[in-house]
C-alpha cells in the first residue's frame, strides 16, 4: 500500500516537473535561435534595458526573423540594426525621450530620416510628445514624400504649435490626395498650408499630447 | 443485339429458379456450431507482467492519501490548463506586441486587413502587433476568394505582412511598403490614427 502511494507521488512529481519545463520553454521563443546568437541577443536586450532603450522593437525584429525562418546570424544582424537605430534616436531626441518617442524616432531613422532632422525636431517644443509627428513623418516618407520635404514640413508645423490632431488630419489628407493621384510632395505642402499656427499666447497651458512631468 | 438477349433468356431463367429454391438447413446445425465454439479454449494472455497488469485487485487508500492524490491531479490539471486561455490560445504565446510600435494615447480600433488570394488554402496576418506569430491572427475566407480579418490596434505605426499557406510572406498590395526588413522580404506599413476632433 505504502509502496503504491510512494509510486503515485513520484509519478505526480515527474508530471509536474515536465509540465513546468515545457511551459518555460514555450514561454521563450528565443530558444529557437542557435545558442550563440541567442546569447548575443540576450546581451543586446540587457544592454538596451540598461541604457533605458525599449526592448520590444528588438524582440519584434527577432520574432519576425524566426517567423520567416531566417538564419540566426541574419536575425542577429537585423536586431543589431534596430538596436542601433534606437540608440541613435536616443542620442538625437535626448535622454528625456519617452519609450514611444524612441520607438517612433527609430522607425523614422529606418525610413531614411537623419539624426540631425530628429534632433532639430527635439529642439522644438519639449513640453509636448513627439510621438505622433515622428509616426506621421515616417509614414509620409514611406508613402513617397521626399525625405527633406517631409522633414522640413513636419518641423515647421511642430514649431507653429501643431498638435496630434493636426498631424493626424494632415496625414489623412495627404493619404487621400496621393490615392487620388496627387504627387506626394505636392500633396503634403498643400495640406500643410491649411493648418493654422497654434502657438498659444504666453501663459496658456499646453494642450493634448502633453509631455508627462 | 436483341437476338443475343433472347438466346440467354432460358439460362437467366434457370439461375433465377435456382436462386428462388428454398435451402433446407439442419435444425441442429446452429446448436452444433455454438457447441464447437464453446469447446475451443479461451485465448491466453501471455507474460507475467501483462497478467499482473490486468489482474483485478482491491485498492484501498486512507482518506488523507486519497485527498493528497486528488489535489496532485488537480494541480497537474491547473499547470497544464494554465497554458490555455479561454479563447483557445496558448497563454505562453508571444505577448501581443503592439509594444513594438509607438503607442499613442488613445483607445484601440478594429483595423481590417484584406488580401485577395483565391488559390490560398489559409492566410494569416503577422506583424509588430502579434509578435509575428502566424497562428495568432488567421484570416477568414469569403466567397469571392478574399481573405480578411479585423485586428484591434492602438493608434501608431505597424509593420506587417500576410502569410499565405503558412510559408509565403506577401506584402499588402493596398498599403505602402516598409523599407527593407533586413531579411530580404517586403513588409507593409499601416498607421492607425487617433481621434481627430
Amino acid at each position: 500500500m505504502r509502496v503504491l502511494l510512494v509510486r503515485a507521488v513520484w509519478v505526480l512529481l515527474i508530471c509536474a516537473v515536465q509540465n513546468s519545463t515545457a511551459v518555460a520553454q514555450d514561454h521563450d521563443p528565443l530558444v529557437r535561435l542557435d545558442p550563440t546568437v541567442r546569447h548575443a541577443v540576450a546581451v543586446m536586450l540587457d544592454s538596451a534595458r540598461q541604457a533605458g532603450l525599449p526592448t520590444a522593437p528588438i524582440e519584434s525584429k527577432v520574432f519576425e526573423g524566426l517567423s520567416k525562418k531566417v538564419h540566426s546570424r541574419r536575425i542577429l544582424a537585423a536586431a543589431r540594426n534596430v538596436y542601433e537605430s534606437l540608440r541613435l534616436a536616443r542620442a538625437a531626441l535626448g535622454k528625456d525621450a519617452s519609450t514611444d518617442e524612441l520607438t517612433a524616432g527609430a522607425g523614422a531613422l529606418r525610413v531614411g530620416v537623419t539624426t540631425a532632422e530628429l534632433a532639430n525636431l527635439a529642439r522644438g517644443q519639449r513640453e509636448k510628445l513627439l510621438t505622433v509627428p515622428l509616426v506621421v513623418l515616417a509614414d509620409l516618407v514611406t508613402r513617397g514624400v521626399p525625405r527633406d520635404t517631409a522633414s522640413q514640413t513636419i518641423f515647421q508645423l511642430w514649431q507653429r504649435g501643431a498638435g496630434d490632431d493636426d498631424f493626424y488630419g494632415l496625414w489623412r489628407g495627404v493619404e487621400r490626395d496621393i490615392v487620388s493621384g496627387t504627387a506626394p510632395g505636392v500633396a503634403l505642402l498643400a495640406r500643410a498650408r491649411e493648418i493654422p499656427s497654434r502657438v498659444p499666447p504666453q501663459g496658456t497651458p499646453p494642450a493634448s499630447g502633453t509631455r508627462p512631468e | 443485339m436483341s437476338d443475343d438477349m433472347d438466346r440467354l433468356d432460358p439460362y437467366v431463367e434457370w439461375i433465377a429458379t435456382e436462386a428462388r429454391r428454398p435451402v433446407s438447413i439442419d435444425p441442429a446445425a446452429r446448436q452444433r456450431l455454438l457447441d464447437a465454439i464453446r469447446a475451443e479454449p479461451a485465448p491466453q494472455r501471455s507474460g507475467r507482467v501483462l497478467a499482473w497488469l490486468v489482474e483485478p485487485r482491491r485498492f484501498v487508500l486512507p482518506p488523507i492519501a486519497a485527498a493528497a492524490l486528488a489535489a496532485g491531479l488537480v494541480g497537474i490539471g491547473i499547470l497544464g490548463g494554465s497554458t490555455i486561455n479561454r479563447d483557445g490560445r496558448q497563454s505562453t504565446e508571444r505577448p501581443p506586441a503592439d509594444v513594438a510600435s509607438p503607442r499613442l494615447p488613445d483607445s484601440a480600433r478594429a483595423v481590417k486587413f484584406v488580401l485577395i488570394a483565391p488559390q490560398a488554402a489559409r492566410v494569416a496576418v503577422v506583424g509588430d502587433f502579434n509578435g509575428w506569430d502566424a497562428a495568432a491572427t488567421p484570416a477568414v475566407r469569403e466567397k469571392d476568394g478574399t481573405w480578411s480579418t479585423y485586428i484591434p490596434l492602438r493608434p501608431g505605426r505597424y509593420v506587417y505582412s500576410f502569410v499565405v499557406d503558412g510559408t509565403h510572406f506577401v506584402s499588402d498590395p493596398a498599403a505602402p511598403i516598409a523599407p527593407d526588413d533586413g531579411y530580404g522580404q517586403k513588409n507593409s506599413v499601416v498607421v492607425v490614427a487617433g481621434a481627430v476632433s
